[in-house]
């Protein structure tokens, strides 16, 4: 690998788990069997680990090699890998171990049908570990850390109908997960202190890290991220829930690598925030709690499993510890100590494994007398169980004595070199007992539970412990030692300066090897009374249980999510209010605020010049649109009150001539009207009751209510804000504009268009108007549904029903509300459609020179559609214009014809929706202003699908009535109109 | 002139707002029409140019022409704000053949 091809290691594994998901969904699944189908993925595996070891010689001189690409780079955000000795160390166990546990898993899991998704998420997970400790910088740091968590979640869950493998695997997600947030923060802040976000930069500004003011916070949400991910007291919690996975994940995850990741965090950012004496007090006690007290209640466990789990917290505690000092003796007891616990953690696992496989149980107080069943598990435990209780000539001997050799230091005062050592004696000889328990009650002594059968697991199987444990033997061989000096680079990558290591078991007869002497024998006694030491802890109640913590935790959050939500009382208008006063309190806490002076010198005031009657008149306009738009508040009848919401946009309507924007005045006439008659259709719709009542409710002045209080207070609040806004916008706007030049320039020769405004929307901005027009359909469509899905579960029988009851017939020819209308107004109807039609047809080919476009041409033709609704009634409009009926295929073919005349000039033009004159192109005789381009194509599309979308509007809000309670209504209160008209003609 | 019409506009918004505020759920279609109508307003402001004729590429235009611009954008504002009304005239009409009433306090259904 060189740094080009760094992200090698990690893509092959995941190019792997992708593998296993085609090969699983795949019918190929049943013909391969479940371990030729984990040794194949094991190839990807061992292909990293190869990749890994090839390159980790180069290294050893210090050498980091980087790589990276600019992901975000508006952001600052690269996508890098750093790679040095440190991560080379992991990599190796990562991909090492892993290519064990993927042939391991798979004679584990013979007969799982599902067994290719554990493998795959296994596959998934070593891809995220192996970018933990590859990553360049914080945020791939991050990214693969969640990875971590989420596919150890899968792996942890994978047996998912068991309820313990659910909680403990939302244990561990929710532990460390909630650190993973904290590490963020924390090294965003370091990011910010350094000045980068990538590690290069972050390791040479260790003394602006040390010295910064926010050291202390970086620190502990760092920590506390390491220390979770790590089972560090008092998070440990989750780690011997999570024995509730399948073994060959235990045997990854908890004993070779996720749990390393922490260690493996804390390790990189040594160099730069370590050495101080918070870190020092924080790591050291930490660590030490949590040796002390995964190795006490490991002697407590009777399940193997969680024996091992506690073991490997007090282990990691031992870690943690080691990173906090400051001498180059620690960083060789820690490098050897990772390696010496990888290799037999994952044994012992793996080992525990095949006796529950093998015998269906691993509780100690079952097993015991396996080992003429199982004689090469019985030697495999009996390596791995020899090394954790730190005896020689094995790895986990020199591990303790390099650890011991640490602790005495003579950096140290006496006091602190004494209770350093002591724990680490204590800790020794508890976890020498629990080694000893397990390997004697296992397979020595005499079987306790005749029901027990065993049998030796088959050779591939074992071929996966016995690796890490003959090679935890080792070290005692003399060619060990050509390893030291790739231990060494490790060391000082995770030090900051040059370690030395050497792999001497013998180094004569010094304080260490004393010490070392006195655990083992303490070890030895406790061993040979453990059945009493075990009876004694199981005495003392846990009255400090850290998982009733977390037990509590979750019931708050329960809790608060159930008060959460009570407080939704479903009262919207509240919603509103709430939603409203709390943008103002944001703008007004956070928003920007011109100074008033600065507010006020820039105004400038009506002049009476020939501009100063334009003026006038705007100001006339704008008084019109808020008298009116007030008066729709004070208007009793709920008819009034649309019809001066129209009059105040026919207001903004002359504000737009005004400005002048004919094409924005036009467009803006149409829609107001065409707004009001949707409302009054939408109005008629309601039943007269149910708006008698809502009329009761509407403001009327005589009685007031305190509520409008509020809402006065709410609307005039926002209302403020928006001046505020507004004038401050006003006044420091630039009175250049940077786009509008260019649209001014290029509307003719680029659009061949002399309507800037229509240029724009046609063709500078042809996708969003696109976009526009296709949230315009859907209106309809939306509209049509919905009213649909409501006609179906409300009871609609006006849908279904083709023939009308007799006396709706009747009613054929009259207008809505079934009221009567003059043969005058029928005339008028009769003209106003041809006329609108040639209206629409002349924007349409004209537009592009003229005001007017195709939207507005669409919504004068909906206009008059609508006239013809008002007068005739729907049955009427229906029938004499069927072509209403295909309102839903008119929007689609609209839609279709702008994406095909795009499609066409993408063809021709090479970019997507860009201006194409078929007329000249082919020397067509056509009038004089009109060409046939992409452009009309366009403004054709536009109004068809406007006419198309409007129509179904008008279609569903002008059905009479959907219900039979609606059509019985309404026939009644014809009924009386009848009356009413008969009286009236007598009288 | 600025004063007057940022008034206008806060005005008219607090108009829109008052008015969607009102129980009778017809009257809060008018407010969010009248809201969509306040928002226009503002985009027009914000012409960088105190134009005195139309945006046209023309030799007889000698004037300062007004901003093209915002009226582009003020356009389709207007066509997604009508298409947003007739979506919500129809909800209207659902929440009255549902909740037989076109009180909105009467309507429940989102209590948690």
């Amino acid at each position: 690998m060189s740094e080009t091809t760094l992200f090698w290691p990690i893509l092959i594994v995941f190019i792997g788990a992708l593998f296993a998901l085609i090969i699983g969904l795949s019918p190929l699944r049943q013909r391969l069997s479940i371990p030729l189908f984990a040794t194949l993925l094991a190839i990807f595996s061992f292909s990293a680990f190869l990749l890994d070891i090839s390159t980790w010689p180069s290294l050893n001189d210090g050498r980091a090699l980087v790589w990276q690409i600019n992901w975000l780079p508006s952001l600052g955000l690269t996508l890098s890998l750093y790679y040095d000795s440190l991560s080379a160390l992991f990599v190796f166990l990562v991909s090492g171990i892993g290519t064990l546990v993927l042939i391991y898993a798979g004679q584990y899991l013979k007969g799982d049908e599902n067994a290719w998704r554990f493998l795959h998420y296994l596959l998934l997970f070593m891809g995220s570990m192996i970018g933990v400790v590859m990553a360049g910088d914080i945020i791939t740091l991050f990214i693969f850390w969640e990875g971590t968590s989420i596919t150890s979640y899968l792996l942890i869950a994978y047996k998912s109908k068991y309820e313990e493998a659910r909680e403990g695997a939302f244990k561990a997600l929710f532990i460390t997960g909630g650190g993973g947030i904290a590490m963020l923060a924390g090294l965003l802040i370091v990011a910010h202190v350094a000045g980068g976000t990538d590690f290069v930069t972050i390791l040479q500004s260790g003394e602006a890290l040390r010295n910064s003011n926010l050291y202390p916070v970086m620190l502990a949400l760092v920590a506390f991220g390491a220390f979770t991910k790590s089972a560090q007291f008092p998070a440990h919690i989750w780690l011997p829930d999570a024995m509730s996975a399948p073994t060959p994940a235990s045997a990854y995850l908890h004993s070779a690598t996720m749990v390393k990741a922490g260690i493996y965090l804390l390790e990189r950012l040594n160099p730069a925030m370590g050495s101080t004496e918070a870190w020092f007090w924080l790591l050291t006690l930490v660590g030490g709690i949590t040796m002390l007290t995964g190795a006490y209640l490991g002697l407590k466990q009777n399940d193997l499993k969680a024996l091992l789990a506690y073991s490997t917290i007090s282990q990691l505690g031992v870690f943690v510890m080691l990173i906090g000092q400051e001498v180059e003796a620690a960083f060789k007891a820690l490098i050897i100590g990772i390696l010496a616990h990888a290799l037999y953690k994952s044994a012992l696992f793996m080992v525990v494994g095949i006796v529950d496989h093998e015998t269906g149980t691993r509780n100690v107080t079952r097993l015991g007398g396996l080992r003429r069943a199982m004689p090469v598990s019985f030697v495999l435990a009996t390596i791995g169980a020899l090394s954790m209780a730190g005896l020689p000539p094995l790895f986990g001997f020199l591990a303790k004595e390099t650890l011991l050799a640490a602790a005495v230091h003579p950096t140290f005062s006496p006091l602190e070199s004494y209770l350093l050592a002591s724990a680490i004696v204590v800790a020794g000889a508890l976890l020498l007992a629990q080694s000893g328990m397990l390997v004697y009650e296992t397979f020595l002594g005499q079987a306790k539970d005749k029901s027990v059968h065993a049998h030796e697991a088959p050779w591939p199987m074992l071929l996966a412990p016995a690796i890490p444990a003959l090679l935890s033997l080792t070290v005692s061989l003399p060619n060990a030692r050509t390893v030291e000096p790739y231990l060494a680079s490790a060391a000082a990558n995770a030090f900051g300066t040059a370690v030395k290591v050497s792999l001497d078991l013998w180094t004569g007869i010094n304080t260490p090897l004393i010490l070392s002497v006195v655990a083992i024998t303490l070890g030895s006694l406790l061993f040979g009374q453990r059945a009493q030491v075990r009876a004694w802890q199981n005495r003392i109640p846990a009255t400090v249980s850290f998982n009733r913590v977390y037990e509590s935790a979750l019931r708050l959050i329960d809790a608060g999510a159930y008060w959460a939500t009570r407080l939704q009382g479903g009262r919207l208008r509240l919603y509103l209010a709430i939603m409203l006063l709390s943008m103002v309190g944001l703008v007004l806490r956070f928003g920007a605020t011109l100074p008033l002076v600065n507010l006020l010198a820039n105004l400038t005031w009506p002049t009476p010049t020939a501009d100063g009657e334009l003026a006038i008149l705007r100001i006339f306009s704008l008084v019109f649109i808020v008298v009116t738009a007030l008066a729709s508040v004070l208007l009793e009848r709920d008819f009034a009150a649309i019809l001066a919401m129209g009059a105040s946009g026919l207001g903004i309507v002359a504000l737009m001539v005004l400005e002048p924007a004919p094409d924005v005045a036009l467009v803006q006439v149409v829609v107001d009207i065409l707004a009001m008659v949707i409302l009054v259709l939408a109005l008629a719709r309601l039943p007269r009751p149910q708006r008698r009542k809502a009329q009761e409710l509407t403001l009327k002045l005589k009685s007031f209510r305190p509520g409008l209080l509020w809402d006065g207070f709410v609307a005039l609040s926002v209302g403020a804000l928006v001046t505020a806004v507004t004038l401050t916008a006003l006044v420091s706007r630039p009175r250049e504009s940077l786009v509008t030049p260019y649209f001014e320039e290029n509307a003719k020769p680029l659009a061949g268009a002399t309507d800037i405004v229509g240029a724009i929307i046609v063709d500078f901005r042809a996708l969003d108007t696109l976009i526009e027009i296709s949230v315009f359909g859907m209106a309809g469509v939306g509209m049509y549904m919905l009213l649909r899905y409501a006609a179906r579960k409300y009871g609609d029988v006006g849908a279904q029903v083709e023939e009308l009851p007799a006396p709706i017939q009747r009613l054929r020819s009259r207008g809505i509300g079934g009221a009567k209308t003059s043969s005058f107004v029928h005339a008028l109807a009769y003209f106003s459609l041809p006329l609108a039609l040639v209206v629409a047809i002349t924007h349409i080919m004209y537009g592009h020179d003229q005001p007017g476009d195709g939207f507005t041409s669409g919504v004068i033709v909906s206009l008059a559609v609508g006239f013809w609704y008002v007068v005739f009634g729907y049955y009427e409009t229906q029938r004499r214009l069927p072509w209403l009926k295909y309102d839903a295929q008119m929007v689609s073919v609209g839609l279709l014809l702008v994406v095909l005349s795009g499609l066409l000039a993408a063809f021709i033009n090479g970019t997507f929706l860009s201006p194409l004159n078929f007329g000249a192109m082919l020397a067509l005789p056509l009038p004089k202003g009109f060409y046939l381009s992409t452009a009309f194509l366009f403004e054709v599309a536009i109004s068809l699908t406007v006419v198309g979308s409007v129509t179904l509007m008008l279609n569903t809000l002008g059905h009479p009535g959907q219900t039979q309670e609606e059509a019985k209504a309404r026939l009644q209160e014809i009924a009386r109109l009848e009356e009413e008209n008969e009286k009236q003609a007598k009288g | 002139m600025e004063l007057l019409t940022a008034l206008s506009i806060g005005l008219l918004t607090a108009v829109g707002i008052f008015q969607m505020l009102r129980r009778n759920l017809i009257r809060s279609a008018i407010g969010l029409i009248i809201l969509a109508n306040a928002v226009n307003l503002f985009l027009l402001s914000t012409g960088a140019y105190a134009g005195t004729d139309p945006a046209y590429v023309n030799e007889t235009i000698t004037g300062q022409r007004s901003d093209a611009l915002p009226q582009a954008l003020i356009l389709t504002a207007i066509v997604i704000s009508m298409g947003g009304t007739a979506f919500v005239l129809s909800m209207l009409y659902i929440i009255s053949s549902r909740y037989k009433t076109s009180d909105m306090d009467k309507v429940e259904g989102l209590k948690y």
